[in-house]
């Protein structure tokens, strides 16, 4: 199609061609384009099928208000042609089609209806019952516009983003602009959304004059060139609000363009006021064929002239309701649009300038008439025009019929925000009649039409908006008010609901092909409420979210009942406003992990990393995952374990041994200098939550170690359970302070030797101890004998910046003794065969402090205390029907159960916690929590592994630890 | 989503950045004389008012601090003035 390239108001490039694929062509669009508005120019009349009875559907709006345009675009389901921007190359493909859109091998489905009445498959379908399985599969496959395969890989860069202002104006259109300039005039900070790629809604395209001798469109341009110089405003254009939500939090999504670096990405913004200044959409008008191509809104076909530079057709006939709709046939006739006749339903009312226009252009114009019915098999070639009592009739053979009832305000944003709409006989709106705190309105969504006045309501709004910020706007507001009441109100809205016709083929939803017979067929079932006739009948649960039938369909409710001003309400309105990919909200998926000091020297010497939590952690440092090296290295020589990832604390002040009492079981009073302390924290239900040591550095001073996986949760731990207490102690977290080093083996003591002048004999430094000394005079450690893997071991705390040189000393020390890097998996199986335990390997929610055999642990004797758990250790100390932690062996030994595999009788009695074959034992070994009655040793135990066809795994109850059962090799 | 908190040591933030610590029940009870129902009694049950209640948040991503404040539950927004409004 030829472009008109001369227009003012354009929004494409007519010097920048792109290309684009369209069922196999090679199609061209012009910058500035949108996919459907680029299909538009190349000729494309009918870009889809719809959902029910594959009718041809083609442009009919172009702000995504139905699922008419929704295509296959680079892969990506569903997505909407109207509002999504031409980029060179993409790939365009029609979607709900058996062949191409113009030829449907489903198109006899149009000739189905008769067969599915509205709710038919809640209806029908379940009787007799196994025809259902059958039917199903048949919905199924007819459900659903797009095909995605299983292997679809979303593509794009998408983000979020959290920004604050004072102001957040949803809409830039002239309203909104008003209002953001006004906020931002007293010094506020604002930030003003638009859906289009630009600001000036309904004012960009327009030639009409503004009465100071400029047109809307350019007196609109020129207010937007002064709005993006404002540093205190900003806008994001192509950003359609999806929620807002109480407190003023309004999110929405951005689309990025070319020079962005996201696709899309997610923005909350935490406003102080919200101006909602959306404006309106076109009500549908309802006839047959209602949405047969070639019949479009007026914005649509005005647009696609002004803005795009398309002339919608040859000879177009106008069907409207409202003034919009006359001043768009005088500007496409000056374009050359042939207009045989305008129709318009309002007996009066019309701008009488707007008349004259037509009668100096010789334009038919009949007054009270209205479409009924579009002819045509796929596209439009005639139209029937009748008297609103359908008395008289005339028809014209034409390409274009401009179809619209009248306005609809957006009100989604309103509505979610808890505003009370109530319907408002002289607009026909659904205007808001009582507002949120700090939510202010502005525009043509309150039925305003005058642009004088529009832009008067947004200075309002802005104001009050300002005042919400607590800025003193007394004297402006007055100002404002006075202004706005000098200019003219709202206009009256068209009244007409449906033409004169059965209505079979009059579609009220054209995403879920909805007809005013089937809400007909609602009304007669007796759901006489709209909120119900729209889950009987589907009418705007479709991807237009209600954009078409949202207005429709409570006005036509209404009137079945014979009283439109007390019953017509508004169905209720969700996040998200607009169709949004998942992809939006999931952001940038960047991993956040925590790192060792020596992760780098660890993944060199062949460590096999794992994500564990929060860190990235050495797992294996072989390709044999059985760690069989990495192991029998710790019980022959000595190895080299990063534990970096404990948790660290230092807890002090004159309360410190308080809060220390508070939470760990044991009586912590007993610490003595010198010397580690083992214990465990449970929280008030006795379970067991986290297992360490701890150490007196000082008087009042505390140096302790948690679990890895409680490391973050810790300080809070300790501060909420001390919090009525008033006292004072402190702490801090050194878990990314420090860094730890398990050297553990026989040979660890003389490794260490070689590098410290201070006496690590077991004389000196004998077990449990613990000790502070330097390294090579340099580095301050602070050492503990302890022995998790069930050999003498000395763990090394040092600071982290310390780390690496520790690490490298230790490894060129150690080489005359066979030291090597151990990883998680060779610690997990040696002291597994210690049968020491990891809190969530060895216990879960449930597991008390006794069903671990660690009840020990506890101290009865300081109640006065309130050690948290201690009064349900108590009460649980004798509970029996309890899971309790017992080790196994297998009496098949070649078999190795699978961690979490069940323990089974004719029920389920418990489950694996670890199970692995130890190269000390020759054997297969593990730990199991199982039901009290089965913890006896010499029981036999049952084990259902995952897909063993039935063919349990047997193992029996032994004592523990497995290796090592005097403790001889930690001592030594 | 849209709660906001204020800390006592860092102002209103996002509702986002706080742990919540359950309703003001008071301090623990002494051990003496408790029965396994008073203590489940203390440690798990709740008023679960629908209003303004007097409840404990952690301001984990900020200062640490534990604190309380009043919420209304039925439309989860922090209350400035409870007292004026209870
Ligand atoms: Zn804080």
């Amino acid at each position: 199609m030829k472009r008109l390239e001369k227009l003012s108001t354009l929004r494409i490039n007519p010097a920048k061609t792109l290309h684009f694929k369209y069922k196999n062509k090679n199609l061209k669009g012009l910058s500035g384009d949108t996919v459907a508005t680029a299909l538009y120019a190349s000729g494309i009349r009918i870009f889809g099928r719809s959902l029910k009875y594959h009718r041809p559907r083609g442009l009919y709006s172009l702000d995504g208000e139905s699922s008419n345009t929704c295509m296959q675009v680079n892969g990506i389901p569903n997505v909407c042609a109207e509002t999504t921007l031409l980029a060179d190359g993409m790939e365009v493909k029609a979607q709900n089609v058996a062949g191409s859109p113009e030829t449907d091998l489903k198109g006899f489905m149009d000739k189905l209806d008769w067969a599915m009445p509205a709710g038919f498959y809640y209806r029908t379908l379940h009787k007799p019952a196994r025809i259902w399985p059958i039917a199903l599969k048949q919905v199924r496959k007819a459900a659903g516009l797009g095909k995605i395969s299983a292997e679809f890989q979303m593509p794009g860069k998408y983000d979020e983003i959290y920004p604050k202002a004072d102001v957040c104006v949803i809409g830039g259109g002239p309203a909104g602009m008003s209002a953001a300039l006004a906020a931002a005039e007293n010094g506020l900070r604002v930030i003003l959304l638009e859906t289009r790629p630009w600001l000036g809604g309904f004012f960009d395209y327009r030639t009409a004059q503004n009465g100071a001798g400029l047109s809307l469109s350019q007196s609109v341009r020129q207010a937007a060139e002064q709005l993006e110089q404002n540093s205190n405003v900003r806008i994001f254009t192509q950003t359609p609000v999806v929620g807002v939500y109480n407190n003023n939090l309004v999110t929405a999504f951005q689309k990025g363009c070319e020079t962005d670096y996201f696709d899309e990405r997610y923005l909350e913004i935490r406003a102080t006021s919200v101006v909602v200044a959306t404006g309106c959409s076109e009500r549908p008008l309802l006839f047959e064929n209602n949405e047969r191509p070639g019949v479009m809104q007026i914005g649509c076909a005005h647009r696609l002239a002004q803005t795009y530079g398309l002339l919608p057709g040859k000879q177009a006939v106008f069907s409207i309701g409202h003034d919009l709709g006359l001043e768009a046939a005088l500007d496409l006739f000056d374009l050359g649009l042939e207009v045989l006749c305008v129709a318009d339903i309002r007996e009066d009312g019309q701008d009488p300038a707007l008349i004259e226009g037509l009668q100096q252009r010789n334009i038919p114009f009949l007054r009270g008439w209205v479409a009924t019915r579009a002819h045509g098999n796929k596209t439009l070639h005639k139209v029937t025009l009748a008297t609103i009592p359908g008395t008289l009739r005339k028809d014209f053979s034409c390409d274009l019929l401009v179809a619209s009832a009248g306005m609809t305000p957006l009100t989604g944003p309103l509505s979610l925000a808890q505003a009370k709409l109530a319907f408002e006989p002289y607009t026909g709106f659904f205007i808001p009649r009582q507002l949120p705190a700090k939510i202010q309105v502005a525009g043509r969504l309150l039925g305003l039409n005058h642009p004088a006045t529009i832009e008067a309501s947004g200075r309002l709004a802005g104001t009050l908006a300002a005042g919400d910020c607590g800025v003193s706007v007394e004297s402006r507001l007055k100002e404002a008010r006075e202004k706005l009441n000098q200019l003219p109100g709202p206009d009256q809205g068209s009244k007409l609901v449906t033409a004169p016709v059965q209505g079979r083929k009059t579609f009220i939803c054209f995403d879920e092909d909805t007809t005013v017979k089937n809400v007909k067929q609602a009304l007669a079932k007796g759901f006489d409420a709209t909120e119900l006739i729209k889950r009987f009948t589907a009418a705007g649960t479709g991807p237009g979210q209600g954009g078409i039938p949202g207005h429709n369909l409570p006005l036509f409710v209404a009137q079945y009942h014979g009283d439109i001003k007390a019953t017509a309400m508004p169905t209720t309105v969700r996040a998200p406003l607009v169709p949004t990919y998942i992809a939006t909200y999931a952001g940038s998926n960047h991993d956040m992990c925590k790192r060792t000091p020596v992760h780098d020297s660890q993944k060199a010497a062949g460590g096999v990393i794992r994500r564990i939590g929060v860190w990235k952690r050495a797992r294996y440092f072989s390709k044999d995952f059985s760690c069989r090296a990495e192991i029998e290295n710790v019980r022959k020589n000595v190895g080299l374990l990063d534990a970096s990832t404990l948790g660290k604390f230092r807890l002090w002040g004159p309360d410190a041994l308080n809060a220390l009492q508070r939470v760990y079981a044991s009586d912590m009073s007993r610490i003595t200098n010198g010397k580690v302390k083992y214990s465990a924290m449970c929280n008030d239900d006795a379970c067991i939550i986290d297992d360490g040591v701890v150490v007196k550095r000082a008087e009042n001073d505390y140096y302790f170690t948690t679990s890895t996986a409680r490391a973050g949760a810790t300080v809070e731990w300790i501060r909420y359970h001390t919090r009525y207490d008033g006292w004072n102690f402190h702490m801090v977290n050194l878990t990314d302070a420090f860094g730890v080093i398990n050297m553990a083996g026989p040979n660890a003591r003389k490794v260490l030797a070689k590098v410290t002048d201070a006496d690590v004999s077991d004389d000196a430094f004998p077990y449990a101890a613990y000790r502070e000394f330097m390294i090579k005079d340099t580095i301050p450690v602070r050492s503990m004998r302890l022995g998790f893997v069930g050999e003498l071991s000395f763990e090394l705390h040092v600071p982290s910046s310390y780390m690496q040189a520790l690490w490298d000393l230790l490894t060129e020390a150690g080489k005359e003794f066979g030291i090597r890097h151990f990883g998680l998996e060779a610690q997990n199986v040696l002291r597994m065969e210690k049968a020491h335990l990891i809190i969530g390997s060895e216990s879960e929610q449930r597991t008390t402090l006794h069903d671990v055999g660690l009840g020990f642990l506890w101290s009865r004797d300081k109640s006065e205390e309130k050690t948290v758990g201690a009064v349900a250790l108590r009460q649980t100390e004798n509970q029996e029907a309890r899971l309790k932690l017992v080790g196994f062996k297998m009496e098949d030994p070649s078999r190795v159960p699978k961690d979490g595999s069940i323990i089974v009788d004719n029920r389920i009695r418990g489950y694996v916690c670890i199970a692995r074959h130890s190269f000390a034992l020759q054997e297969p070994v593990g730990l199991a929590l199982v039901d009290a009655p089965l913890a006896g040793e010499g029981t036999r135990l049952q084990i259902y592994e995952d897909e063993c066809n039935g063919q349990h795994l047997y193992a029996t109850v032994v004592p523990t630890p497995f290796y090592d059962p005097e403790g001889k090799r930690i001592r030594m | 989503m849209a709660l906001t908190l204020t800390c006592p040591v860092c102002g209103k933030r996002n509702g986002y950045e706080f742990r919540y610590g359950g309703e003001e029940k008071g301090p623990r009870p002494d051990e003496a004389g408790i029965t396994p129902r008073s203590w489940c009694e203390y440690v798990h049950m709740n008023q679960c008012v629908a209003g303004i209640q007097k409840e404990w948040w952690c301001h984990k991503d900020g200062c640490g601090v534990w604190f309380t404040t009043h919420r209304d539950t039925t439309c989860n927004l922090e209350v400035d003035k409870p007292e004026a409004q209870s």
